[in-house]
């Protein structure tokens, strides 16, 4: 069975610094058992499988990765698309483009860990419900964390509202206040295009028990429809942001909004920016592109 | 209030005799306090001890005779370790009865203890009480609201059990020390409670579509806690489990039982009937295998050590294995 996976792995297109990524994994997850169901095993499958549509698929440009210390990071990021893909490259792209690798921990909501098979494999990636109590462990455990601040207002918006940041909620800053865990700001562009958006069944996703429940194009397809379109990604990493010293976790609202609506509108900045500098369209489709942001 | 010596435990009652724990307890009790005279109560009928200084009662401690037990024996410590489980007598006991020896059972206890002015009663409650709940945090402290019952009407009694004695203890705290025990899952040779009937079962489900995370404290570990509790605890509420954790299909692939895979979603809407062949599986454990319910222990350590526990939870399993092939 060992020789039959290390053939099928020389198939494989790995990350060349795939040794250092698995050694990191083993190093923290393989001895004692992550109390939020994180398995290391699992983690790496992922990467053989994943690895080859984050570079050949979706062509993720990542950019900014040297400004990533080797520290806890709260993560936060602008929201795109109907399925969480967003979250799923950016969890890619630190995990193998950045050094040393981490794996970060995304908050999800309260409903994921209640699905069937899905919420035990987010949390097998590493995945863990948002809630203070444990965005604190996992800082102490020298995690870094991943969060969409716009929720799911970020993922249910309609063609006209693509790539515009909605209003941050103030949760996530008040988790990153308990160790002042710095902040550090991404933009994703190139997942609102991955399934063509046509409407949201507000009614149905609340008889469903979901917060959200946006209908794609795609899902005519049946299954085959699950598959995202190949739209090229560009990853941006904007500079850490240290949080204020005198504010604490239990600050009033009127002290907090000012700082989250500082980074919301730096997000937004970073998505006009990262926007502009897109590939064109036939780059898109495949032609190399040399330009930097 | 200041923690019992050696020379002040002389007499010692523990209630439910009959369970493997308390056995275990027994044994440890009898060790550490070798002069102190042990009685041992429980309304399942009994064996006699083969210990010196140490005997045990048939009594229900519902029934009048029970106080005269306390006025006979000046008791220094007792353990209250006689909660009726809510699953295996599931069939047995209505649960109305339950309500009655779980809660109007404890009330009587605790009130002849104050009455008869016990130095110390240690109560065993369970970490059940938090329930298993999908937004549940990876470790549970002791001010962790207890929402078991919400979720699960069956768990009632125990929820309430352990509220009234945790509201008893602040308000008696001047008077009497007591300890309220949260354990996460009990297992070893002799414990035979609703978990290791679970897990030993080769025909219960084992989860495709979840896996959650859980504790298992050895019955020895557990004893040599509830015997310590005596000497080096102060009145309050602990959660006890070992530092390390596994998850459900670690556990089954450790014991060799892989139990038969199941998509628990579907089952939940087939759960009664299902439990009509299979009453090993209750309703609310279903969302014990769905969900972690994980507790934090720092509490309990500061005074017992982070080595209290010989075993971890693999360790555990592993002696769960013997037990089962014989």
């Amino acid at each position: 069975m060992g020789v039959m996976n290390q053939a099928f792995d020389s198939f494989l297109d790995l990350p060349e610094n795939y040794e250092e990524i698995f050694d990191f994994l083993d190093e923290h997850y393989a001895k004692n058992r992550d109390p939020w169901g994180l398995d290391h095993k699992v983690i790496k499958a992922g990467v053989k499988m994943v690895w080859p549509l984050y570079k050949h698929y979706f062509r993720v440009r990542l950019f900014g990765a040297e400004k990533v210390k080797n520290h806890p990071y709260m993560v936060v990021a602008n929201h795109t698309g109907q399925i969480a893909m967003d979250g799923a490259l950016l969890y890619a792209a630190f995990l193998t483009q950045i050094h040393p690798p981490r794996v970060l921990r995304a908050m999800v909501e309260r409903f994921i860990p209640t699905l069937p098979f899905f919420g035990n494999r987010v949390a097998e990636c590493g995945a863990v419900l948002g809630d203070r109590q444990n965005c604190k462990q996992l800082i102490e455990n020298g995690e870094s964390l991943l969060v969409f601040p716009e929720g799911v207002r970020g993922v249910a918006k309609n063609t006209r509202q693509f790539y515009q940041v909605q209003t941050f909620s103030k949760g996530f800053y008040r988790m990153a206040l308990i160790h002042h865990t710095p902040i550090l700001p991404c933009a994703i562009i190139g997942c609102e295009e991955m399934y063509p958006y046509v409407y949201h069944p507000r009614w149905l996703a609340k008889n469903l028990g979901m917060p959200a429940l946006p209908l794609s194009a795609s899902m005519l397809l049946g299954p085959l429809g699950l598959l995202p379109l190949p739209s090229p990604v560009d990853i941006i990493i904007g500079d850490p942001i240290e949080l204020p010293k005198e504010l604490e976790v239990d600050s009033p609202d009127k002290e907090i909004e000012p700082h989250v609506a500082e980074i919301q509108a730096h997000i937004a900045e970073m998505v006009n920016t990262g926007l502009k500098n897109r590939r064109p369209f036939k780059e898109r489709i495949g032609l190399p592109d040399q330009r930097e942001i | 209030m200041n923690n019992l010596k050696a020379e002040d435990i002389k007499t010692i009652l523990i209630i439910g005799i009959a369970g493997g724990l308390a056995q275990s307890l027994c044994k440890r009790l009898h060790a550490a306090y070798p002069q102190a005279q042990i009685i041992g109560v429980d309304s399942r009928p009994l064996e006699p001890s083969t210990l010196p200084n140490v005997t045990y009662q048939t009594i229900r401690y519902s029934r009048g005779n029970f106080e005269n037990l306390f006025r006979e024996s000046a008791f220094d410590l007792v353990y209250h370790l006689g909660r009726v489980s809510h699953t295996n007598l599931i069939n047995q006991l209505s649960v109305a009865e339950r309500l009655d020896l779980n809660i109007i059972g404890t009330s009587r206890i605790l009130d002849l203890c104050l009455k008869h002015e016990i130095k110390k009663i240690i109560i065993l409650s369970t970490f059940h009480v938090y329930g298993a709940l999908p937004d549940n945090p990876a470790f549970l402290n002791e001010e962790t609201f207890l929402r078991a019952s919400i979720a699960y009407p069956e768990l009632r009694d125990v929820v309430e059990m352990d509220q009234l004695a945790s509201s008893w203890m602040w308000k008696h705290q001047n008077h009497i020390q007591t300890i309220v025990l949260r354990p996460c899952n009990i297992l070893g040779p002799q414990i035979k409670n609703t978990f290791s009937r679970y897990l030993l079962n080769p025909w219960t489900p084992t989860p495709m579509d979840y896996n959650p995370m859980f504790q298992f404290i050895h019955e020895s570990d557990m004893a040599h806690a509830l015997q310590k509790c005596a000497a080096v605890v102060p009145t309050g509420i602990y959660n006890i489990a070992p530092y390390e954790i596994i998850s459900l299909k670690e556990a089954r692939k450790t014991l060799g039982v892989p139990g038969v895979q199941t998509p628990l979603f579907i089952l939940s809407h087939l759960a009664e009937v299902y439990k009509r062949f299979n009453p090993d599986i209750p309703n609310y454990l279903l969302d014990y295998l769905k969900y972690s319910c994980l507790i934090d222990t720092h509490a309990i350590r500061s005074f017992l050590g982070n080595d209290f526990c010989q075993y971890t939870s693999k360790d555990t399993l592993k002696q769960l294995k013997p037990a089962q092939k014989r």
